[in-house]
């Protein structure tokens, strides 16, 4: 095919939009509402051109190339069509950012008009300078309204965690409605109303996260003016730098871009061009790893425990320190627990000092228990993301989640939505439950005998009767496949239900597909033959340790009776734990790292942003202090990876009896074991937004379950067992299943004796 | 109030399962009730698979849809052009402080719901209110307080 743009001759090999083709070739079409991830919407009417032998002005967004097609962008009269319709956003689109009489001078000589002391200009649009509306006002020269303006004084909405919401800039180009619906298959904004009562956003006035919204940050992504605008970086300007890296919060390890200003990392984006790089990532990529490295309360400085207190001391009198600490240590007397959210050179850096230096193989984490290791073992038949693709049916079981794993529910969303069958099994209605065929809600006691069900009809020959569900589509779907969530680790007779998993997998020819909530569990367990964290406690217990080495890993809420404590972390320790010798580390985005994900593949993160205070990186301050203890580490290499790998697995341990529901304990509570941790910090108490998502220690409740027991938002409530009764505050979410009570605790502890665990719920009268 | 749970599969059930069967559905939900609750819009989202969100979108789209409940009297000022630029706009205000509500709502005492429309037809006696099924002609602010008190 052949077209002429503008008098280009252009060759063209396969179907494409005007608009496409002439970006290609760098000829420059104002356009607003076109985003190469989107069906072409044609709203904004920008983009018009003139087409020989077309009737008008068509769109080119939404015009395909035609062999021969004589298109003309830049016309007398094209110009002026744009710049009245362009006149017509500004009548109702703040403008004060691109037709004050300072524009020109305003970032040189910062001039304000308050009645303040400092010069800052007047900022009020978050996204000024970084604005897709600026550019093309701009592109057509225009400096003056010719319309009446009309502020539209919509309240700002705030109430929602990570991003505001100011509509009265809002241009209705649609884009943020449509890579929700389109790309994420979320469907959590509409535009309501029409013509000039048209807003944007979820049904009658709910929240977002009443809306099941995701928090991916997609739409804000690609919204082209100021009206959604991340919390965290409003007001820091336009980022200077986007560079590449990877994500250190889930097993998946995302590809992702880190934004920097003055070396100060202000945000992470999906890749791509940044105001059309959409929702990729899930609300912890997006939003929470700057947050995560910003945070004040980082320790700056190493300190050391003297009788008279804490001091702040330099990196060689904490290396005398550490040194000293050490030596005096017999060997095999210490312990090194270490956060599984270290990337592969730490957490190599940190064995060969264990080894070394430490004389110990007593290397753990606080998270690796029986459950944990039983879980990771089915998890190492894990298929890979990409093998998912090709699946013929789905099952997800406990994969519960809104804010974790984005890249799997969104290959649900897009494969359950190409009508390949997807069945849920879990407690939370998320994105994924409506393209569902079959959404399976256990009752405490449910669990396993739901199971043995599905095996049991999986192993009958052809049965005559009508099967269950979720058994046929297992049964007569090729390449089923089973992704099973991490929250499994935290049920009664865990061990049992990933063996019984292990069967219907095993007779459904299914695949699998584990991920965890821990950014390089994988490598951590392909670096060093981990024990349970249970024996090293014991060994604790039996004075058998002296020093505990804690590498981002605070384990302990007070000292369990060592002798020695380092702490090594970029998060201070808990207050009560009082370690001898801290030393500050840090984070990721501030030294280069490798992770090794669930698809077994080794993902890179690089230093991007400065580091905070005098921190080092965990590598440099055990080169430093093998240097002053005189013992020499090893060298990483990405050989040292062992592929096979023995977990040591007991036995599957003897069932506990979970009861079912009853008249007195109708409800079923399941825990939730807060496993969003970072080095240390619970995302859901250390991150404000993250805590509103994933409340801890809250119980939430289906609405109407709500309602019949009179409870409000943040009322005192008592949960109550056969065997335990604890106090709680309610939060209603319409997304928890009637019947059921959804509880995450902030210790990573289950508060009751079984979970699930049938409970009744009362009011606190006091 | 204590209505909560009341099924709706029997209207649902009454339609296919696809996107076309919206519409008919919000009709025949808003017929029961002379509105449609939070609750109607989950549960058609639910039947049909789709959020919350899409289907107040749509719904909201076409004004024979309403979502507050309606009082006894039915209040609309017509906006559309004739109206409007007859003052239909200042009728509108007026409403709105005499009887403490905004477009949409139903005064606590469930007596008057006010709504703005656009053009009903009868431009020549613009600006126009509507009581019901009742067309005022030629309304101004004087006139309106006596309108609506007659139908207290
Ligand atoms: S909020 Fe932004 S993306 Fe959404 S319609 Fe308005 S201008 Fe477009
Ligand atoms: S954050 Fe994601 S899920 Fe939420 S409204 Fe925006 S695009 Fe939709
Ligand atoms: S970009 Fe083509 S109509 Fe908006
Ligand atoms: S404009 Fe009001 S009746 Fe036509």
């Amino acid at each position: 095919m052949k077209i002429t743009i503008d008098n280009k001759k252009i060759k063209i090999d396969k179907p494409a939009t005007v608009l496409d083709v002439a970006a290609q070739n760098d000829i420059y079409i104002p356009s607003l509402c076109a985003h190469p991830e989107l069906v072409p919407y044609g709203g904004c009417r920008l983009c018009i051109v003139e087409i020989e032998g077309r009737r008008g002005y068509p769109t080119a967004c939404t015009t395909h190339v035609e062999d021969g097609m004589v298109v003309r962008t830049d016309t007398k009269i094209l110009k002026e069509m744009r710049t009245e319709l362009t006149q017509l956003i500004l009548s109702e689109h703040p403008s004060a950012c691109m037709m004050c009489d300072d524009v020109e001078g305003c970032s040189v000589f910062q001039g304000t008009i308050r009645k303040v002391g400092i010069t800052t200009g007047c900022r009020w649009c978050p996204k000024d300078k970084d604005c897709e509306f600026q550019r093309i006002v701009e592109s057509l020269g225009i400096h003056d309204l010719t319309l009446p303006g009309l502020y539209r004084d919509i309240p700002i909405e705030k109430y929602d965690p990570f991003f505001d919401r100011d509509y009265n800039l809002c241009i209705y180009c649609g884009r943020c409605v449509r890579i929700c619906n389109e790309y994420r298959k979320s469907s959590v904004l509409s535009l309501k109303q029409r013509g000039k009562f048209t807003t944007i956003g979820p049904a009658f006035e709910a929240t977002h996260i009443d809306a099941n919204c995701e928090f991916c940050g997609a739409c804000v992504s690609v919204c082209p003016t100021g009206a959604m605008s991340e919390k965290s970086r409003k007001w820091w300007g336009v980022p200077e730098k986007y560079e590449a890296s990877t994500c250190p919060l889930c097993s998946l390890n995302c590809d992702i871009q880190v934004l920097t200003l003055k070396d100060k990392i202000v945000g992470t984006l999906p890749p791509g061009v940044p105001h059309e790089a959409g929702g990729e990532l899930c609300v912890k990529g997006r939003f929470c790893l700057s947050e995560l490295v910003n945070r004040t309360t980082r320790i700056l400085e190493p300190q050391f425990k003297y009788k008279e207190g804490y001091g702040f001391v330099s990196w060689e009198v904490a290396n005398e320190k550490a040194v000293e600490i050490v030596k005096e240590v017999k060997p095999g007397r210490s312990a090194m627990l270490l956060s599984p959210s270290l990337n592969l050179e730490e957490i190599h850096f940190a064995k060969q000092f264990a080894e070394k230096a430490l004389h110990t193989e007593l290397i753990s984490s606080s998270c690796i228990n029986e459950n944990l290791l039983a879980y990771m073992e089915m998890a190492s038949h894990s298929v890979s993301l990409n093998d998912l693709k090709k699946a013929g049916c789905l099952l997800s079981i406990f994969l519960d989640g809104n804010y974790k794993y984005a890249p799997v529910t969104m290959l649900i969303k897009d494969l359950a939505s190409k009508v390949i069958p997807y069945c849920q099994i879990g407690w939370t209605k998320d994105t994924t439950t409506r393209f569902a065929t079959h959404f399976y809600v256990p009752k405490s006691g449910d669990v396993e005998g739901f199971l043995d069900k599905i095996l049991f009809n999986l192993k009958k020959e052809k049965a005559k009767t009508k099967q269950p569900i979720i058994t046929e589509t297992l049964a007569e779907t090729k390449n089923s496949a089973m992704i099973i969530g991490p929250e499994i680790m935290s049920l009664t007779n865990c061990i049992s239900i990933l063996d019984k998993l292990k069967q219907v997998a095993k007779q459904s020819h299914s695949m699998i597909y584990m991920p965890n909530p821990y950014g390089n569990l994988d490598g951590l367990l392909a670096l060093v033959d981990v024990v349970p964290f249970d024996e090293i406690r014991k060994k604790i217990d039996k004075k058998e340790i002296d020093l505990l080495y804690l590498v981002g890993d605070s384990a302990f809420k007070k000292n369990p009776g060592v002798m020695k404590i380092i702490y090594q972390n970029a998060f201070p320790a808990p207050e009560d734990l009082q370690p001898d010798l801290i030393l500050p580390t840090a984070l990721w985005g501030e030294s280069n790292g490798r992770y090794l994900n669930t698809d077994k593949k080794i993902k890179k993160s690089y230093s991007v942003g400065d580091r905070h205070g005098y921190s080092l990186p965990h590598r440099q301050v055990f080169l430093d202090l093998a240097k002053s203890l005189k013992v020499k580490l090893p060298k990483f290499s990405a050989k040292d990876l062992r592929k096979e790998f023995q977990l040591k697995l007991k036995p599957v341990p003897e069932k506990i009896k979970v009861p079912a529901p009853s008249k007195n304990y109708p409800f079923s509570l399941v825990q939730e074991n807060a496993q969003h941790v970072y080095s240390s910090l619970n995302l859901s108490t250390g991150i404000e937004g993250f805590g509103d998502l994933v409340k801890a220690d809250h119980i939430l409740l289906h609405p109407s379950d709500a309602r019949k027991q009179g409870f409000n938002n943040e009322e005192w409530a008592i949960l109550g067992s056969s065997k335990t009764e604890k106090k709680f505050r309610v939060l209603i979410r319409k997304n928890i299943p009637k019947g059921i009570v959804l509880l995450t605790s902030s210790n990573g502890q289950l508060e009751f004796e079984s979970n699930p665990c049938p409970v009744k719920i009362r009011r606190d009268h006091v | 109030m204590e209505r909560l749970d009341v099924s709706y599969d029997k209207i649902l059930h009454a339609y296919p399962n696809e996107e076309g069967s919206l519409i008919p559905l919000l009709q025949k939900m808003q017929a029961t009730k002379r509105y449609i609750s939070p609750e109607m819009v989950e549960a058609v989202a639910d039947y049909l698979g789709i959020t919350e969100s899409q289907v107040y979108g749509v719904a909201s789209f076409y004004s024979q849809f309403r979502f507050t409940e309606p009082g006894k009297h039915s209040i609309s000022v017509c906006l559309g052009t004739a109206c409007h630029v007859n003052g239909g706009e200042t009728l509108l205000e007026t409403f709105e402080r005499d009887l403490n509500i905004k477009p949409g709502e139903c005064t606590p005492d469930k007596k008057f719901d006010l709504n703005r429309v656009a053009c009903i037809g009868c431009c020549a006696l613009a600006p126009v209110v509507k009581v019901d099924n009742d067309v005022h002609s030629k309304v101004n602010v004087i006139k309106l307080k006596e309108i609506w008190t007659s139908y207290e």
